[in-house]
């Protein structure tokens, strides 16, 4: 998509050369082709579910008032498939690390019988149910295993939707699947509610989503008549990739009282930026994201910015990754606003406090002390 | 006969005016928001912002890209073949591959610079090394080997991205790839820039050879040429001018291939008039185009975009011109 736009914005650029306004006309365009793509997807998907959303939404409504699904149960998933629970499914696999971590959430680790590739790089595995380390692998967003996770018999399985292929794959095997896209908070919301019906923890689900709702609440009532610095976030891959105002690392920020730096950038996915643009947005504070590659010594060190107020101040951290990345859509990613609230804030939100709900999240949903590990 | 050299040296004369114009131009585009008084007042942040940052950016643009113009030309000349360029050796596969191992098992910028800059070292010394065997020493030897040397690098590259992390390292080597100047800051360029002007230099001090070179085989060792010899030192300064830009870049398409070809078809010869404005080609293409990829949209954009965009019309109009006057 990032891609697409970026090669109507260079063309829509070239042929605007001869006018004189041309990032007016740039921005003109980007923001028509975004909306215009949103509504086209918006149409399409309606389409799609046109056949069958009543009854799913009549039965979905019915069973949220039960709290307990009733089996055989039909919903619509997140890439707009209609799927039918049989009955409540005892074996489960996932292929994705959210929906793994969602999983232990619901209390559902030991109906696992197989995960994701690479586990053994998510830290609140070890921490909270190390036995899943044990279990076969059946892949990577790249490259699913069919053949190995159908040879586990499982009774439903949970993609991502890079993998919707391989789940109608599984369908015509037989197999149940379940396509989730946890992108943003929204439909991180939406894909817990989700598995929690499908998978009969729907109270498990709501107190997970209730947990998220009531930090935000305390975040915005303690945070109410706090300054708003200015935070870079800086990505994974690099220093000078951010993200922009759209992505879910910029309600992060929001929540924790601070204003994205990269708040004028508008891609949904992680942009690349000058260290020129870092110096004239001149961040009070730069945060790095949990999986970076370089570290906060290097940002320290770089002379480039050797100016800029985040780095005269030493105020460069970067977001703890010992459990999990807060700043990617996981049902814990709440506390990557509370962790920064405290780094922004620390009067109004003292780190004591931070600590105190980060290990109550962890207790109660993981069964493991967050400071204590 | 008169006439060609006049036309040769006004357009000299008006890309020299046209790469200094865009060079100033280039010094004052860009995020952080430079003002004459600011810096004429001696405000530090202005300052070192201008030195450290856009001032190199500026310079890689110029002088890299007039070393990606000149090169070029080497090429063509040197291999007899329109579609030369120091792709053809394997250089920007060997950077690339040189750069994913920077990015996957060393870290900071310096360091994958270096390491690109040894992939494209190496990729260009194996093809060399390669042909040498062939005693003959056909042309079309180093063209074979080099072609062997790329799909090698291009394996190698793809092992590395298949080791890769897709969230962090593949993006990181993608971007390489896309090639950018965004990343250039005055600590790093020194060595790659002061390595690629000496080379040019030389170049330019062989022009004579060069142009040698291009007659036919025998014709050149009847004039006294160390054939061999003289297309490997060639070869090897003309890369080496390359790799300093591409380890420093990234990737950038097109202007090798394009500034030359413009040159000759606007002077219609080729001598060393047709290098010289061959390299201002690439020099006002490559430094247009980041002054583009910098300011057209709130996040930086890869640079080969705009080269490709700016250049292809550019060529066109220019074979269309050459038709419609024969």
């Amino acid at each position: 998509m990032k891609k697409i736009l970026s090669l109507l914005l260079v063309l829509a650029m070239t042929l605007s050369l001869a006018a004189c306004g041309p990032n007016e006309s740039a921005a003109d365009t980007q923001t028509a082709v975004s909306e215009e793509s949103g509504q086209e997807d918006a149409q399409e998907e309606t389409a799609e579910d046109a056949g069958g959303t009543e009854d799913a939404a009549s039965e979905e409504s019915a069973e949220e008032d039960a709290s307990q699904t009733a089996y055989p149960v039909t919903v619509t998933d997140q890439a707009g498939r209609e799927v039918v629970i049989e009955e409540e499914p005892q074996k489960l696999v996932s292929g994705y690390y959210i929906s793994t971590s969602l999983l232990i959430a619901l209390g559902l680790e030991d109906r696992l019988v197989g995960i994701e590739a690479k586990a053994d790089t998510r830290p609140v595995y070890q921490l909270s149910a190390p036995e899943l380390l044990e279990l076969p692998s059946v892949g990577t967003a790249k490259e699913f295993d069919l053949e190995g996770c159908a040879a586990l018999e499982p009774d439903l399985v949970i993609l991502p939707l890079k993998l919707q292929d391989s789940a109608d794959a599984l369908e015509e095997l037989g197999i149940t699947a379940l396509v989730v896209n946890p992108e943003d908070q929204e439909l991180l919301n939406e894909t817990i509610k989700l598995v929690g019906t499908a998978s009969n923890t729907q109270e498990k689900a709501q107190s997970l989503l209730n947990f998220a709702s009531e930090q935000e609440a305390r975040l915005g009532e303690a945070l109410a008549d706090a300054e708003t610095p200015s935070v870079y976030l800086a990505g994974n891959s690099a220093l000078l990739s951010t993200a922009g105002d759209s992505m879910y690392q910029s309600d992060m920020i929001r929540m924790a009282g601070g204003v994205n730096a990269a708040a004028e950038i508008t891609d949904a996915y992680w942009a690349e930026i000058s260290y020129e643009q870092l110096l004239a947005w001149d961040p009070d504070y730069i945060v790095l994201a949990s999986d970076a590659d370089y570290t906060v010594d290097d940002v320290l060190a770089d002379q480039n910015l050797a100016d800029c107020t985040a780095v005269v101040n030493g105020d460069v951290y970067q977001i703890p990754g010992d459990a999990e990345a807060w700043d990617s859509p996981v049902p814990s990613g709440i506390l990557g606003a509370v962790w920064l609230s405290s780094v922004l804030h620390p009067e109004e939100c003292p780190e004591a406090d931070s600590m105190a709900v980060i290990d109550e999240y962890y207790e109660t949903f993981y069964g493991f002390t967050y400071s204590e590990k | 006969m008169a006439l060609p050299t006049v036309k040769s040296r006004v357009f000299c004369a008006a890309g020299a005016i046209l790469m200094i114009a865009l060079a100033a131009a280039s010094l004052f585009v860009g995020k952080y928001p430079l003002t004459l008084e600011g810096l004429l007042s001696g405000d530090v942040m202005q300052l070192r912002v201008f030195w450290t940052l856009r001032a190199s950016r500026t310079a890689v643009g110029v002088i890299g890209g007039f070393a990606l113009g000149a090169a070029g030309f080497v090429y063509q000349t040197v291999f007899r073949n329109p579609l030369a360029s120091p792709d053809v050796i394997g250089v920007s596969s060997g950077a690339s591959a040189g750069a994913a191992a920077g990015i996957l098992f060393l870290s900071g910028a310096a360091a994958v610079t270096a390491s690109a800059f040894a992939g494209a070292l190496a990729a260009v010394v194996l093809a060399l090394a390669l042909s040498s065997l062939d005693r003959a020493g056909r042309n079309g030897t180093i063209v074979l080997a080099g072609i062997a040397v790329h799909a090698l690098a291009q394996t190698a590259l793809m092992c590395l991205k298949l080791t890769a992390d897709p969230e962090r390292e593949l993006a990181s080597i993608e971007y390489w790839i896309m090639g950018s100047l965004n990343g250039i800051s005055g600590y790093s360029i020194g060595v790659n820039l002061l390595l690629c002007l000496l080379c040019v230099s030389a170049l330019f001090l062989l022009h004579r050879q060069i142009l040698l070179l291009s007659a036919e085989e025998g014709e050149a060792r009847m004039l006294g040429a160390d054939v061999g010899r003289l297309r490997l030192a060639v070869l090897l300064l003309a890369t080496l001018a390359v790799s300093c830009v591409v380890s420093l870049s990234g990737l950038i398409s097109f202007v090798g291939l394009l500034a030359p070809h413009g040159a000759r078809l606007l002077t219609k010869r080729n001598r060393v008039g047709t290098m010289l404005l061959g390299g201002m080609l690439g020099s006002i293409l490559l430094t247009g185009a980041d002054i583009l990829a910098r300011s057209v949209s709130s996040t930086e954009l890869p640079v080969s975009i705009f080269t490709s965009l700016l250049g292809a019309p550019f060529l066109i109009f220019l074979i269309i011109r050459g038709r419609q006057r024969a």
